[in-house]
């Protein structure tokens, strides 16, 4: 059984700075992983490394077991199999909830520009399969009432749903998603905890998952990574975590948010 | 499968019946050569507008160097035709054209599509001067004095056919796979690359396409008026066009097409004012923006489908290809 | 030798002209984000107002330039508070499109009001020329060499040093915070808008010293090359726009004293070009990255 993510010795240095040092962090087939840490501790410093959006400066990633080459373009990573959603949400806003999920699914129709262009019946025949595929992942996430508006028009909450749908229509082996829950009222996150379970149990999905919010982080996650200063403080299970007298100093002891 | 024949078959008819009624108002003598002058002046602008939308409004790419592809093209049509002067040399010089233009955007786009926002346009805007500057010294091209004599094959019929032909390729091109594909990187670039989309591949097809259809339109307007000269081509042309995409609408084609008629008719209907039509012309462009700042239709376009099925859907299938 | 410092000396003071225009320009693009197309035709204005009043009014040269940055400054303020106040908050391309409508018109309105015919410019400064080893400088160009580096040093003063430069920094990093903190947004882009375009107001009235003739589209070209300067320089540097308006007029004298000049301009944009690829932020700018 191969890792969905293997993150080896990351190190990022921006100028004079450290903002990862040295971590390194797996994700198995299937799991669900969550990485914690303060403010600044360069938990999306390192999604970037890991995604190819600002490549980590030494280390290395691999993804289903496949090693990401240096200077590998952000896109081509994530032909490779991870995909992600934003801390603060990039929806292609002014596009329907519809076309956002088309457009991740890009990489997975064929089509030429001829047949397109002559409007060849082959043309018919994918758009018609690209938008069923599309809206059985809307309507398996209740969001088919929803999906002729612009993604942009939408409640917070189903913002942060269509994002995850979106991430979920690359098909790929690994989802990140960066602080999902943020700004979020219980009865949403109470949702989304449901709906990340079923990126794993439904979809067969591994999850690496960036959160502040304690409770939703302690109820999904079988694994937990801590970040703090960039560098890796502790990992462990739940209750491990919850145990650890460095975690509770540097960051469950002094935060207001737990 | 079947039903999209019904939206295809509304198009053809209205682009058919657009023909005709030119065609009889032509014969009646309603049309005469003024208005026809305008009306091709039109259907040019139309082509080139609406490559630029694709680059522009679509992509999101902001070029400011169309009319140097559009120079290309002239001068490609105006070179050959003078010595293979039949329809097929034409035909031949309109591919040869969107040929080098296709070479010259890729030149051009591989290494500047990098550049963000003015930086692009500014880049963009360099490398048409650039382009006209070595027409406008090359023994070939006559020089600066330009060409002329050039044999009129392009007639307002071939236009015609030219401007359906140019709109249906790029609106199809925007409601294909890799239509939205371009569109998700005007969107937002980052969350397009993070869905696996290569965005320098599709800003790269959208720029050419956008080149290749105005090589069309330079190759028409050469054959049409029968005389180029490149100070024709400079930055106010591309600024020309760009005014046509902008106030029809960022992101919508039918919007081009009623910017470019309407702002075609006015500039006929200003012509005896002289100097001051320019003025009009200029507070006109003002106002409409204070008051309509993105664009007279904004991102809306027209569609059969919608019209026929009622259903509010928001689907955006086949649009703007009205007549001229 | 001796030729290329008469270059040189030829160079600077095109030079100067383009960079008292970039720095109008930069400052102006620095806080409205605007490819302000109408700064050229200020520059024309500068360079009319300066032919009227010292034919018809007597004006002296330093009457003159200080009288047209005044008028160009206003009229900078009005353009800003017609057209492009309206659309601070409508699509950038919006704004951009006024700006093209303010320079037509600017350009077709001066046509219609004084003929498009170019007009010699009073010369106001009896033309002296000083030889310095062979190498030949006139008064003119002194003149133009010197009022740029006190306008640029001025401009820099007032950027770095007082109250309302620190002002118009503020708005031009964030509109929104710089209003939360109390600064007056209108009444820093109007004052941005005035130095700009007087800027652009002296630069008339020196081209008209140093080329002796004007048109009502005398801005187009120069107007454009005055952003190639700021862009080459690195947007958000006065230095490095100064320096880029130099380089350009070194470059287009270069070009013409090799005998290529016809391709003048087009030496301009392939430099442009190669220096957007190479430094993307310009010779003194930063490269803006964007924050995922």
């Amino acid at each position: 059984m191969t890792d969905a993510l293997n993150a080896d010795h990351i190190t990022k240095v921006f100028g004079g700075l450290t903002a990862v040092d040295d971590v390194s962090l797996h994700v198995g087939e299937k799991e669900l992983v969550a990485l914690i840490g303060p403010n600044g501790a360069g938990k999306t410093t390192f999604f970037n490394c890991l995604t190819g959006v600002g490549p980590a400066t030494t280390g290395t990633v691999k993804i289903g077991g496949q090693e990401v080459k240096k200077n590998t373009k952000a896109y081509k990573v994530a032909q490779m199999g991870i995909s992600r959603t934003f801390q603060n949400i990039r929806l292609f806003s002014k596009l329907s909830v519809l076309e956002n999920v088309l457009i991740a699914l890009t990489n997975h129709y064929k089509e030429n520009f001829l047949t397109a262009v002559l409007r060849l019946p082959a043309y018919y025949k994918t758009e018609e399969a690209m938008e069923e595929r599309a809206k059985e992942l809307l309507k398996d996430f209740d969001l088919e009432d929803v999906m002729y508006f612009p993604a942009g028009s939408l409640p917070y909450g189903t913002q942060r749903r269509v994002e995850i749908v979106r991430a979920l229509a690359t098909e790929p082996k690994i989802i990140c998603l960066d602080e999902p829950a943020a700004g979020m009222n219980p009865e949403e996150t109470a949702d989304l905890t449901r709906l990340i379970k079923r990126l794993q149990t439904e979809y067969g999905i591994a999850v690496l998952l960036i959160e502040h919010d304690m409770s939703l982080v302690m109820n999904l996650a079988e694994r937990i990574y801590v970040l703090a200063e960039g560098k890796l403080l502790a990992k462990g299970t739940p209750s491990e975590i919850q145990n650890d007298e460095a975690v509770i100093n540097a960051y469950l002891g002094g935060g207001a948010d737990v | 499968m079947k039903k999209n024949w019904k939206y295809n078959l509304c198009w053809l008819i209205l682009m058919v019946a657009g023909f005709y009624l030119i065609n009889t108002l032509m014969l009646a003598g309603v049309i005469n050569t003024f208005i026809e002058n305008m009306l091709v002046t039109i259907g040019i602008n139309i082509i080139l507008a609406v490559g630029l939308n694709l680059v522009i409004g679509f992509s999101g790419q902001f070029s400011l160097g169309h009319a140097g592809f559009m120079a290309l093209g002239a001068y490609a049509t105006g070179i050959m035709t003078q010595t293979m002067n039949t329809a097929g040399g034409f035909y031949l010089s309109i591919l040869v054209g969107v040929v080098i233009s296709i070479v010259v955007a890729l030149l051009v786009g591989i290494p500047t599509l990098r550049l963000h926002g003015d930086y692009f346009a500014i880049a963009t805007m360099g490398a048409a001067e650039i382009i006209r500057i070595v027409i406008n010294n090359m023994k070939i091209t006559n020089g600066a004095a330009g060409l002329f004599n050039i044999p009129q094959f392009a007639t307002w019929d071939v236009v015609y056919i030219f401007v359906c032909l140019t709109t249906i390729v790029t609106v199809n091109f925007i409601h294909s796979r890799d239509g939205r594909a371009v569109i998700s990187i005007r969107e937002n670039e980052i969350a397009a690359e993070a869905m696996g989309v290569n965005t320098t591949k599709w800003k790269l097809s959208a720029f050419v396409l956008g080149a290749a259809t105005a090589a069309i339109a330079g190759s028409l307007y050469a054959s049409y008026l029968q005389t180029i000269v490149p100070s024709t081509f400079g930055i106010m042309e591309s600024i020309n066009i760009l005014i046509f995409v902008v106030l029809g609408g960022l992101g919508s084609i039918t919007g081009t097409f009623v910017a470019t008629t309407l702002l075609g008719v006015l500039d006929a209907a200003l012509q005896s004012l002289g100097v001051l039509r320019m003025v009009f012309y200029a507070v006109a462009l003002i106002i409409i923006m204070i008051f309509k700042p993105g664009g007279l239709f904004g991102k809306w376009e027209f569609s059969f489908k919608r019209l026929l099925t009622k259903k509010q859907d928001g689907d955006m299938k086949e649009a703007g290809k009205e007549s001229k | 030798m001796q030729t290329f410092f008469q270059q040189l000396i030829n160079g600077l003071s095109l030079g100067s002209i383009y960079a008292l225009l970039a720095l109008g320009y930069m400052i102006v693009y620095g806080i409205s984000k605007l490819l302000n197309f109408a700064h050229g035709d200020v520059y024309m204005l500068g360079a009319y107002w300066g032919y009227y009043t010292i034919n018809y009014l007597h004006f002296g040269f330093i009457t003159a330039l200080i009288t047209a940055m005044i008028v160009c400054g206003l009229a900078g303020v009005i353009i800003e508070a017609v057209a492009y106040r309206p659309l601070r908050n409508a699509p950038r391309v919006a704004a951009l499109i006024t700006a093209i409508g303010v320079s037509f018109f600017l350009e077709n309105g001066m046509s219609y009001l004084v003929t498009s015919d170019t007009r010699n410019f009073p010369q106001v400064i009896k033309q002296k020329t000083f030889d310095l080893g062979g190498v030949m400088i006139s008064n003119i160009q002194l003149i133009i060499l010197v009022t740029t580096l006190i306008l640029t040093l001025g401009l820099m003063y007032i950027i770095n040093y007082t109250k309302t430069g620190r002002a118009m920094r503020s708005v031009s990093t964030d509109y929104d915070a710089a209003s939360l903190m109390g600064i007056n947004i209108n009444h820093t882009v109007s004052i941005t808008f005035a130095l700009g375009s007087a800027l652009a107001g002296a630069a008339g009235v020196l081209i008209g010293l140093y080329y002796n003739s004007i048109d009502p589209l005398m801005g187009m070209t120069p107007g454009i090359k005055a952003f190639v300067a700021a862009v080459l320089g690195g947007i958000g540097s006065i230095p490095g726009a100064a320096v880029g308006g130099f380089l350009i007029g070194l470059l287009e004298t270069a070009v013409q004293a090799m005998g290529f000049s016809a391709f003048r301009d087009a030496a301009v944009y392939i430099v442009l070009i190669v220096i957007l690829l190479v430094l993307p932020g310009g010779l003194f700018g930063k490269k803006q990255v964007e924050k995922v």
